[in-house]
């Protein structure tokens, strides 16, 4: 009997539930599929430090997890405690005739596992395809091939997610029971009837508030924007105090504002329902204020994460192959405790074939890097005083340029040139006084800038861009000069595979006595930023929906709870006449509104923040900002119109009962 | 003066074959343009069905009913709804006043929903207003006006249309005997001044005692018409209590 009547129940309100199920499939599918990684090798062939860091992906994805599942959980209980505020009166019902508290409780048990289950497995089946196609996508970050098709299943995921899950379920019934078990029998039949305390909003205050509200963003734009994400503590904590605050007071006095605004235009105001569909939205976000803000505060963190996040892996991927221009770097320098002076130099290749790797079989460059005293204070005026270029002969950079098949450049007698691979801000000071021609002044003699002497070569394997700024002189110039280290660039012969491994074994981690080295080949550069990439992606991409499946539940909840209490009103312009196409369009419009009002703000913050953030990312060389933004905003705009449908056809179902009801009884007679 | 409103031999049945229950049973009557008239009668004696197939919200089974030279159970259910829109004006018993708009604003919102011209709005909400004695409360919302105001506030809502035919289905029904006073005075001078056609149904003799003509329905059949002819207001009143007793059971309504 109970089942009967709790499969009904499911049955009659779909729609009721579709925001609900579409919140839980959602999280179980995000949810299982980043927690299958590991298991997402049997389609891949991939080495060891690449399986390495597979599980070191899986192992981080499955600490968030932990915070995901809370959050998810919030969201289950959060739209539960809607559906169960809609249905009082009809439980109320339940007991009036009769029926024991428990008996209620037991139809609420059986919904809830319905629905739960259901969308457990259609989340699950969801998610099992999502991880085929991950799959894919994670081989392509780590650089591992792609094997043989098969079928990937993680048992321990799918486990994990009907153990978390099914824990949120049983919290969400233990409330639901609980709520029944405590209700009062006439709050349970007169739950509708409950009036809102309806308040106005003043529009004078609101206007002046809406001013200030501006100038808070405004000013937390600006600070941003000028200072960077690397700019002091102190300044950070003032731009975002200031922009949540600026936020906030937004939403506060939009509502009062904007009637005001639109009142003023009397055309508009007085145009079909408009009237209606402003107070209703005024009436809205003056009460809503706070949740709006969460709301927009979330799209905010959804659309940087994902879009920041998947530009900072794509660019590191790109800058991955523009930073290896040959297989092997290996230097030699002054180790930190000795003083540099006192470094006279090694012979790289001596110490490679010492230690049994020859760079001979393939190609190679040995160069030397020089300091100088004080060389940078030569520069014109204006230039960033405290870093300091390493200098190099003009034959060493040419053989450096040979190497990558880049054809030599010249110098005459009294002149230098710069090569920087990155135009860094930190260079910025430097690269600007060269181009105004600033003179360098090295063993007496005073250099003039080259004409054309600025290049943005990539001069060593190196795991950070702008490791080096380079100044080129002419040989005779630094032969008395310290030396800073040597270097030894190195190229495969081509088809060597065991090259590598022999390289690596020989030079990593090796240094003579006293010394500092360092080794890092283009392979191992790969797997390490592969696995950097990946995480950096996929946590984005993990927190990012997360969240922003957060705001638009919340939203769309919002907004179908309102529904409920709409009907009367809506009921009410139907008496006085309202054609029913005009009755739809001004639920649409409120809808459309209540969730672009929070999402403009969110867009403009993000806009803001991806730009202050692509100049920190630029230190990692230049993000592809908007390719990925691209991406991810195409991403968003599903999932948050998905809610918004969703949200609409709920409303307009609710809106529409009552009157539908009472229409089919005419028709029937 | 030409009839707003003629109905002929109008028949509603609910139920179905086995079950029959029949609401009307066969109403003729004609309302004059600018004529008040007053519908009494039992509850269960038909009057809110007859209201209601009026007013085009539910539909006869048998016989016509002709507004402002329109068959309306001939329409479809598109035009009934435009037809509705345009000729027939509305007052309920719980005022149905948006509570989120000023008097001003649900006054207006009868003019927007019909594409009204916005610059003609202003003055004509104004003029209604003024016309129902609210004018100093336009600014004020539902809930900071007392019951009498808000109905005069829907009056003016369902005037400012200019409808063919008022309908009114117990506008007093809600409000203290003072309210109701003012209000129906207001009604009067809209049939007046503006020539405007009311039909209200009521089962309060008071209320009913301010009407040109009053129908009595018993059992869904016209029992009794009472015209006000040169009759004061007093024993006007006392006629429809004899009438209302004669209907029987619906005494110790009249206060």
């Amino acid at each position: 009997m109970s089942i009967r009547l709790a499969l009904g129940n499911v049955r009659k309100s779909l729609r009721d539930y579709l925001i609900y199920f579409m919140t839980l499939s959602f999280g179980v599918c995000i949810f299982y599929a980043f927690n299958s990684i590991d298991s997402q090798q049997a389609v891949m062939e991939m080495t060891g430090s690449q399986m390495a860091a597979l599980r070191l992906i899986s192992r981080i994805m499955n600490t968030f997890s932990v915070f995901v599942s809370v959050i998810l959980a919030f969201l289950i209980l959060y739209a539960n405690g809607f559906l169960i505020k809609r249905r009082k009166k009809e439980f109320g019902l339940y007991i009036i005739l009769g029926m024991e508290k428990w008996m209620t409780a037991r139809i609420l048990l059986f919904e809830t596992l319905f629905v739960g289950l259901l969308s457990l497995f259609a989340g699950l089946f969801l998610g099992v395809f999502l991880s085929q196609g991950m799959a894919v996508v994670t081989a392509r970050l780590l650089g591992a091939g792609i094997g043989s098709f098969s079928f990937v299943f993680s048992f321990s995921a799918l486990v994990k997610t009907m153990g978390y899950f099914g824990l949120a379920f049983v919290l969400a019934l233990l409330f639901n029971i609980e709520m029944v078990r405590r209700q009062k029998l006439i709050d349970l039949l007169y739950a509708a009837k409950k009036n809102e305390s309806f308040k106005p909003p003043r529009p004078g205050l609101s206007i002046l508030i809406f001013i200030l509200s501006l100038c808070c963003i405004g000013l937390s734009y600006k600070l941003i924007l000028n200072n960077g994400l690397i700019s002091s503590q102190g300044i950070l904590t003032v731009c975002t105090v200031l922009g949540g605050a600026g936020t906030f007071l937004f939403f506060f006095s939009l509502s009062g504002f904007f009637l005001k605004l639109v009142q003023q235009n009397r055309g508009l105001y007085l145009k079909g329902l408009n009237m209606f569909v402003l107070r209703q939205i005024a009436g809205k976000i003056n009460t809503a204020y706070v949740t709006m803000t969460l709301v927009c505060l979330m799209l905010f963190v959804s659309i940087c994460t994902l879009s920041s996040g998947m530009g900072l892996a794509d660019a590191l991927a790109a800058e991955l192959r523009g930073n290896t221009p040959f297989d092997a770097t290996f230097f030699v320098r002054a180790s930190d405790e000795s003083p540099e002076s006192a470094y006279a130099g090694v012979d790289l290749l001596a110490i490679a074939r010492e230690r049994g790797f020859d760079p001979g079989e393939g190609t190679y460059a040995a160069v030397r890097a020089y300091a100088a005293d004080s060389p940078v204070a030569l520069l014109a005026e204006g230039a960033e005083k405290t870093v300091y270029p390493e200098f190099m002969k003009l034959s060493d950079f040419n053989k450096v340029l040979e190497l990558q098949g880049i054809d030599p450049i010249f110098l005459g007698a009294d002149e230098y040139a710069l090569n920087s691979g990155v135009r860094n801000e930190r260079w910025q000071g430097m690269l600007a006084a060269y181009e105004e021609g600033g003179a360098l002044e090295l063993a007496g003699k005073r250099l003039r800038a080259a004409a054309d002497g600025l290049y943005a070569y990539t001069t060593e394997v190196s795991s950070i861009k702008d490791y080096t700024i380079v100044a080129v002189v002419p040989d005779e110039l630094l032969s008395d000069a310290p030396i800073k280290r040597d270097i030894l660039h190195m190229n495969y012969p081509p088809g060597d595979g065991d090259c590598e491994k022999r390289c690596v074994s020989a030079l990593l981690g090796f240094a003579p006595e006293g010394f500092e080295g360092s080794l890092e080949t283009k392979a191992r550069m790969m797997e390490y930023s592969h696995s950097t990439t990946t995480t950096i992606a996929y946590l984005a991409i993990y927190l990012g929906v997360v969240s922003l499946l957060m705001a638009a539940t919340v939203l769309a909840i919002g907004q179908l709870s309102e529904a409920g209490d709409n009907v009367d009103r809506y009921g009410l312009l139907r008496k006085i006449g309202v054609e029913d196409r005009m009755i739809d369009t001004a639920l649409f419009a409120q809808i459309l509104i209540c969730f672009g009002v929070p999402a403009l703000p969110a867009l403009a913050h993000a806009a803001v923040g991806i730009r202050a953030a692509s100049k920190f990312v630029d230190i990692f060389g230049e993000m592809n900002i908007l390719g990925s933004s691209l991406v991810a905003a195409f991403g968003i705009v599903v999932i948050y119109c998905a809610y918004f449908f969703a949200t609409y056809a709920g409303s307009k179902r609710i809106v529409n009962k009552e009157y539908a009801h009472q229409r089919r009884i005419m028709e029937n007679e | 003066m030409s009839s707003i409103l003629q109905a002929q031999n109008v028949e509603k049945y609910y139920g179905n074959k086995g079950n029959l229950t029949r609401a009307l049973a066969g109403v003729s009557f004609s309302v004059e343009e600018g004529e008040y008239v007053g519908v009494m009668g039992a509850s269960g004696s038909g009057k809110t069905t007859l209201l209601n197939c009026i007013s085009t919200i539910d539909t006869v089974t048998a016989g016509h009913i002709h507004i402002d030279g329109r068959d309306i159970t001939e329409m479809g259910r598109k035009s009934l709804a435009s037809f509705r829109r345009e000729k027939l004006g509305f007052i309920f018993q719980d005022f149905n006043l948006l509570d989120t708009l000023t008097a001003y604003e649900n006054i207006a919102l009868a003019l927007t929903i019909r594409k009204r011209p916005p610059r003609e709005i202003n003055a004509r909400v104004k003029e209604a207003a003024e016309m129902l004695g609210i004018s100093d409360v336009l600014r004020r919302y539902p809930y900071q006006m007392s019951g009498g105001q808000k109905q005069r506030v829907a009056g003016a809502r369902a005037l400012i249309t200019n409808p063919a035919l008022i309908l009114a289905d117990e506008p007093t029904g809600a409000l203290d005997s003072k309210s109701a006073r003012a209000l129906l005075e207001s009604f009067r001078r809209l049939v007046r001044e503006k020539k405007a056609t009311i039909l209200m149904v009521t089962h309060d003799a008071f209320a009913a005692g301010h009407c040109d003509r009053i129908l009595f329905i018993r059992d869904g059949r016209l029992f009794h018409q009472l015209p006000r002819g040169r009759d004061t207001g007093k024993q006007f009143f006392d006629k429809i209590i004899e009438v209302v007793s004669l209907l029987g059971g619906e005494t110790n309504d009249v206060n």
